[in-house]
């Protein structure tokens, strides 16, 4: 495996590039595709374009025969950043991730419930108690929340306790269908975040020009190899 | 029979309960705690539900979330196991508002016996002898004074609700019963929400025997013989073993047939166990009745072959027992060790951390009953039992030679455990003479007794 240099400018070029994208870009697009129900949002900037795709399996299968294992979570909304154009990485469309971007930070694929609270892009709303989900009247996937706002409620032995959005931000995506049993702790419903948290370090991670130059070393490689999260 | 059960409990009970769910064909789900997500029990079984944070008063204590659990996975019954809600009356009684039914005995008949107090002059009436004691519940200092000196010093101060030795003070004269009884009400006020005390006669080098009963709805009761838990630490259970050796064979016949006498006469329902105190003389006192299966049950399954937790279930369901006295054999002698995460050496501390190694005993007569695996992590916020090694033998000394090398053959590394207390105890002169009483240990201590062991 052998690695050529860059221009020192085009590096830091693709940095900035790279930063303004991570910074302003994806956020924005990330609460858009929350909210639109879409499954893929695609720009062009410049020399580069972002894709979100939300994954095909949305809503997690309800309850299986292990109540106690959380239902398997849908992938989180993934940005990919690819260069275009001539120059790129030979122009070929080497989708690489950048790393520690959603559930993709320790490659272990988007199901870990451990890997809840690290998506610097959307928080999960869990469930208090032991019962039946009932989202709240009006809260539908787009519907935008501030922290500690009820999103709906567990029916515990017909009382019903709170379920609350965790953050500010767009409702997303529901794991879990109105009536079905839940346990304690179960994943219910995505909250896409209108900004990063900031200072988060996972999402200071994601965007360290390091890891970025990372990236597009890689693709300019022109291999084809998947980034190390890739499933 | 049920469909499916709910296990609200944790540990090697929640295992034990798991596996007569299953040798009766009975679908069973398993609660768990946050703390307890890679619990043996939750491996085992075929469904297993998050009911809370590790915190037992939110989960494994909380009615509401135990309950909810049951009816989100469909069950028709509740076996609260020992511990946590086992004993709360309440607890059943909302159950069975919910249209399920609690494993054990039913709501009234645990009402009736829920006040130990209440109990001792109920059973006393129907034929059991039970220890000189304060007239109710203490009501004031004036009271309680007027009381001890009727029975006599010295007297025990004991909470009416709970166990445990939690709220339980021993007292030598009057000038120190006011302070005393202030502290074990504010004892039995945080262990179980309910200060009521009372006393009794304290009786000096007394042994700890109980009888095992099964009862079911139509009236037919046998008992199953008696364990001798005499050998305890600060009122805590070690080691248990069935026949006494405090007893004769007649007057064991005796008291276990004048206790199910008395119980059935009194309306129980379900398996249960009464607990007697022996004094020197070899006179028992009935101290009290405990409506759930206990920690020490495989002794006396040991010894007639009778499955103790599949029996609660199948008169819970409403079957008759199936068997009479003449069918209840009991044979040889049986012994169980409490193995608990604790350090002998350090005043039995508690200790937690991850089982690296684990191998269980094995060989003719030898049970092991424990929710241990190897990488398994004891959760530090529940009690510190971590199995039960369970010995059977044609005669006590043939069960002392299986305890012994069975005890040699268990492997726990990773943490520390109390197996140096059995080691010695099965090698102390007066455990083998059968005389060991429920305060040696603590007169002795622990650590004398220990070196005392090594030097033989």
């Amino acid at each position: 495996m052998g690695k050529h240099e860059r221009d020192p400018a085009d590096r830091l070029a693709d940095h900035a590039a790279i930063d303004a994208l991570a910074n302003e870009l994806i956020p924005a697009l990330i609460a858009k595709l929350g909210a639109s129900g879409l499954g893929e949002i695609e720009v062009r900037e410049g020399d580069w374009k972002v894709r979100l795709r939300r994954p095909a399996d949305g809503v997690a299968p309800a309850g299986g025969r292990r109540t106690g294992r959380p239902a398997a979570s849908p992938a989180p909304v993934r940005p990919s950043l690819t260069p275009v154009g001539p120059g790129r990485g030979g122009g070929e469309e080497a989708e690489a991730r950048i790393p520690g971007v959603g559930a993709d930070i320790d490659g272990v694929g988007p199901a870990e419930p451990g890997g809840r609270g690290r998506d610097p892009f959307r928080a999960m709303a869990t469930s208090p108690a032991v019962g039946f989900f009932q989202p709240r009247s009006g809260i539908v996937p787009g519907s935008r929340v501030r922290s500690g706002d009820p999103i709906g409620s567990i029916d515990v032995l017909g009382v019903p306790t709170e379920v609350v959005a965790a953050a500010d931000g767009i409702v997303g995506a529901s794991l879990v269908e109105t009536g079905e049993a839940v346990e304690y702790g179960q994943e219910l419903v995505w909250i896409e975040l209108l900004s990063a948290p900031s200072g988060g370090p996972d999402a200071l991670a994601a965007l360290d020009p390091s890891a970025a130059g990372e990236l597009v070393a890689r693709s300019e490689l022109g291999t084809g190899d998947p980034a190390p999260g890739e499933p | 029979m049920f469909q499916k059960i709910l296990i609200a409990n944790r540990g090697e009970i929640a295992v034990r309960i798991l596996r007569a769910c299953r040798t009766l064909g009975v679908e069973a789900a398993v609660v768990y705690s946050e703390a307890d997500r890679d619990s043996l029990a939750v491996r085992l079984a075929d469904e297993a539900i998050c009911i809370g944070p590790a915190d037992a008063k939110r989960s494994y204590l909380s009615a509401s979330a135990v309950i909810s659990a049951a009816v989100v996975t469909g069950c028709d019954a509740v076996h609260p196991g020992y511990g946590f809600l086992s004993e709360d009356e309440t607890f059943a009684e909302v159950v069975g508002a919910h249209g399920l039914t609690f494993i054990g005995p039913p709501p009234d008949v645990l009402d009736r016996f829920a006040s130990k107090e209440a109990t001792r002059r109920l059973l006393g009436g129907y034929g059991l002898p039970t220890i000189p004691g304060s007239d109710g519940m203490l009501r004031d200092d004036a009271h309680s004074l007027e009381e001890a000196d009727r029975i006599g010093y010295p007297v025990l101060i004991k909470p009416s609700a709970g166990g445990g030795g939690k709220g339980m003070r021993m007292v030598r004269s009057a000038r120190e019963l006011e302070q005393a009884i202030k502290v074990c009400r504010s004892e039995a006020k945080a262990a179980f929400g309910d200060d009521s005390l009372y006393l009794e006669k304290w009786l000096e080098d007394t042994r700890h025997v109980e009888v095992q009963v099964a009862v079911d709805r139509f009236g037919n009761g046998v008992h199953l013989g008696e364990r001798d838990c005499s050998v305890q630490r600060r009122h805590q259970k070690i080691l248990e073993e069935a026949p006494t050796p405090a007893l004769s064979p007649a007057v064991r016949v005796e008291l276990a047939e004048r206790a199910i006498r008395a119980v059935v006469a009194a309306g129980y329902e379900n398996v249960g166990t009464l607990e007697f105190l022996v004094d020197g003389n070899g006179d028992y006192y009935f101290i009290e009745i405990n409506c759930r299966i206990q920690v020490e049950h495989p002794v006396t399954e040991m010894l007639t072959g009778i499955d103790l937790v599949a029996t609660q279930i199948r008169i819970a369901a409403g079957e008759p027992l199936g068997f009479s006295q003449a069918d209840v054999d009991l044979r040889g002698h049986a012994i169980e060790l409490r193995i608990n995460a604790e350090d002998v050496d350090h005043d039995f501390r508690p200790s937690a951390g991850v089982v690296e190694r684990y191998l269980a005993p094995g060989g003719p007569g030898v049970r092991m009953d424990s929710h241990m695996y190897a990488g398994y992590e004891v959760p530090p916020y529940y009690d510190s039992l971590l199995g039960k090694l369970i010995v059977w033998g044609r005669d006590r000394g043939a069960a002392i030679d299986r305890a012994r090398a069975a005890l040699d053959e268990l492997i726990v590394d990773g943490l520390v455990t109390n197996v140096p207390i059995h080691r010695a105890i099965l090698r102390n002169e007066v455990f083998l003479d059968g005389r060991m009483t429920t305060n040696l240990l603590d007169r002795v201590g622990s650590a004398a007794f220990v070196a005392a062991a090594e030097r033989r």
